[in-house]
């Protein structure tokens, strides 16, 4: 199978700081790929070294086979993409956005019409199309926004964080937007969202420190968790007092709270003795063992620490 | 070839056209307070000028400065809020124009800018006072502010590219363009500078603008010196322009 982009040993740092260490990926085309890790992993250097916007150190990347460094305007000419923000020109009307996208793309003006319609009609802002975006809901903005990189028909699209601070609806209706363009383009999206690459995507890689931990796909790193211990702990009361019990226990791997629900994965089924004997049957409402999940797989690899 | 620049600069003129009459209005109202108020206020105190009376001296150099500053406004401003807060300069650098073509379509975005409220202060100055010139003068005098407004508004896009600040833009503007602009023969002339430092206030391309361009409005003689200063100033102040622009982004 022919990859749509590949990056072979790239490195890219920042004066002392190492962005991206030595990172190999291949990405097979009409597939999409997410790229998963924790805030300042490396994912959005990646996507920026593949959509030319930085030059690796040292390395190559190259995008339908062409090199980002020395092939840059044919790869522009490939990609569509959707930044961590919304970028667009507050200035002009949703559809001046895309009609100014179509012209630096050298679209005949006959053609932007047609492909513009089309666009505006599949992320239904038909009847918005006049307005500027500062009008916008934010799922509203961002629908534009992926509007705008498909205008002149890419080849690979990227989605860097495309539903952060969305609303659950709007995150919905990118979703299905991105599982509709699945069959005609090569997607490569990054996220902190477990679900969403859970549920969109055919291949997934976690990065940490600018290097990759695990690459297959949803199920396949699932299973790597399959001899995982991760319960749910539910109390009926004092949970700051456990919350701060847990976190200390040294075979607490993991360890999320909703509420008054705690979500931890042992080290191995021996620690379940001594985390009983430590926390007593007084408070527990419920106790149960789960299966383990994609963020189980995501914490076990990158750790619990809050990054900067 | 520059398909991109154009695209920019389209754009630009789209907004621009959307605002026109109150852009035109703001930037008119500045250039007339200092005619009325000099030209007139002063009226009594101040004779001729280098032959002419003080209004006609003044006004060719009123509605140079509105260009040049229009210009580098427009560049440093429009280049700082796409790159810091619209972001839209990094939507434009993933489609396949080049960064030529974006430093390119600024300044002369920031040139049209500049040429457009340089004739609306030109217009209101010839409606409301006595203030005329002859036609044949004006395609020399034309020559200085085309150069002038492509150096003001390279200048722009240098600002605009390299202060992350929206208050040093400001900074600039105070301590080093009004200035440049002042002390270079709008209100008075060089002559008027002790002979010591005159031939240093000479040599700088403010002075070739404001001297030069005012020679070529009223008496319709063209220095040669001072258009090649411009025009020299102007190719070093483009090279600088899309230089730094392009390494900037790279960062």
């Amino acid at each position: 199978m022919e990859s749509a982009l590949s990056l072979r040993a790239v490195t890219k740092r920042f004066g002392p700081i190492t962005a991206v260490e030595d990172f190999s990926l291949e990405v097979v085309r009409g597939t999409i790929f997410a790229l998963l890790g924790p805030n300042g992993a490396g994912k959005t250097t990646i996507i920026r070294i593949l959509t030319t916007l930085l030059r690796p150190t040292s390395g190559t990347a190259l995008v339908e086979g062409f090199d980002v460094q020395h092939e840059g305007k044919r790869v522009r000419r490939l990609i569509g993409v959707v930044p961590q923000e919304n970028n667009l020109d507050r200035y002009l009307t949703a559809r001046e956005n895309l009609l100014l996208q179509a012209r630096l793309h050298g679209m005949a003006p006959a053609e932007s019409r047609r492909r513009i319609d089309e666009l505006l009609e599949l992320v239904g802002l038909v009847g918005r199309q006049h307005d500027f975006p500062d009008t916008f809901s934010g799922g509203m903005q961002r629908r534009l926004v992926v509007a705008r990189a498909l205008v002149h028909r890419p080849r690979v699209l990227f989605l860097d964080e495309p539903t952060t601070g969305l609303d659950p609806q709007s995150r919905r209706a990118v979703w299905e937007y991105i599982e509709s363009l699945k069959d005609s383009m090569t997607i490569f999206l990054t996220t902190h969202y477990m679900d969403e690459a859970d549920a969109l995507c055919d291949r997934i890689v976690i990065m940490d420190h600018g290097r990759a931990l695990v690459d297959g796909t949803a199920a396949r790193l699932k299973e790597r968790m399959a001899h995982a211990h991760v319960y749910e702990l539910q109390f009926r009361a004092n949970a700051e007092r456990y919350e701060a019990m847990l976190g200390g226990f040294p075979f607490v791997r993991s360890l999320r709270r909703t509420g008054d629900t705690f979500r931890l994965c042992l080290a191995g089924e021996e620690s379940l003795k001594p985390l009983m004997d430590a926390i007593g049957t007084d408070d527990i409402r419920k106790l149960c063992l789960l299966e383990p999940s994609l963020e189980d797989v995501f914490i076990e690899l990158t750790g619990r620490e809050v990054r900067e | 070839m520059f398909k991109g620049a154009f695209s920019i600069w389209n754009r630009d003129m789209l907004v621009l056209r959307r605002s026109l009459f109150t852009e035109l209005l703001a930037v008119v109202a500045s250039p007339l307070t200092f005619y009325l108020a000099f030209g007139f206020g002063l009226k009594g105190y101040i004779a001729n000028v280098e032959g002419v009376p003080y209004t006609v001296f003044m006004a060719p150099g009123l509605i140079t400065m509105t260009a040049v500053s229009a210009a580098f406004d427009e560049s440093a401003w429009s280049m700082w809020f796409h790159r810091k807060v619209q972001r839209t300069i990094e939507a434009y650098r993933v489609t396949p124009i080049t960064v030529y073509d974006i430093v390119i379509g600024k300044i002369i975005s920031g040139f049209t800018h500049g040429a457009l409220k340089g004739v609306a202060v030109a217009a209101v100055i010839f409606l409301l006072t006595g203030f005329r010139v002859a036609v044949t003068h004006l395609a020399g005098y034309l020559a200085f502010i085309v150069l002038g407004s492509m150096i003001f508004s390279c200048l722009g896009t240098v600002c605009g590219t390299l202060l992350d600040k929206p208050e040093t833009i400001g900074k600039v503007q105070a301590v080093v363009i009004m200035p440049l602009i002042f002390m270079s023969g709008v209100f008075f002339p060089v002559s008027s500078y002790p002979a010591a430092i005159r031939g240093y206030v000479t040599a700088i391309p403010t002075t070739a603008l404001f001297e030069g361009s005012r020679v070529a409005l009223l008496a319709g003689s063209l220095n040669g010196a001072y258009l090649a200063i411009l025009a020299f100033s102007a190719a070093v102040a483009f090279a600088g322009a899309v230089a730094i622009f392009n390494r900037k982004i790279e960062e």
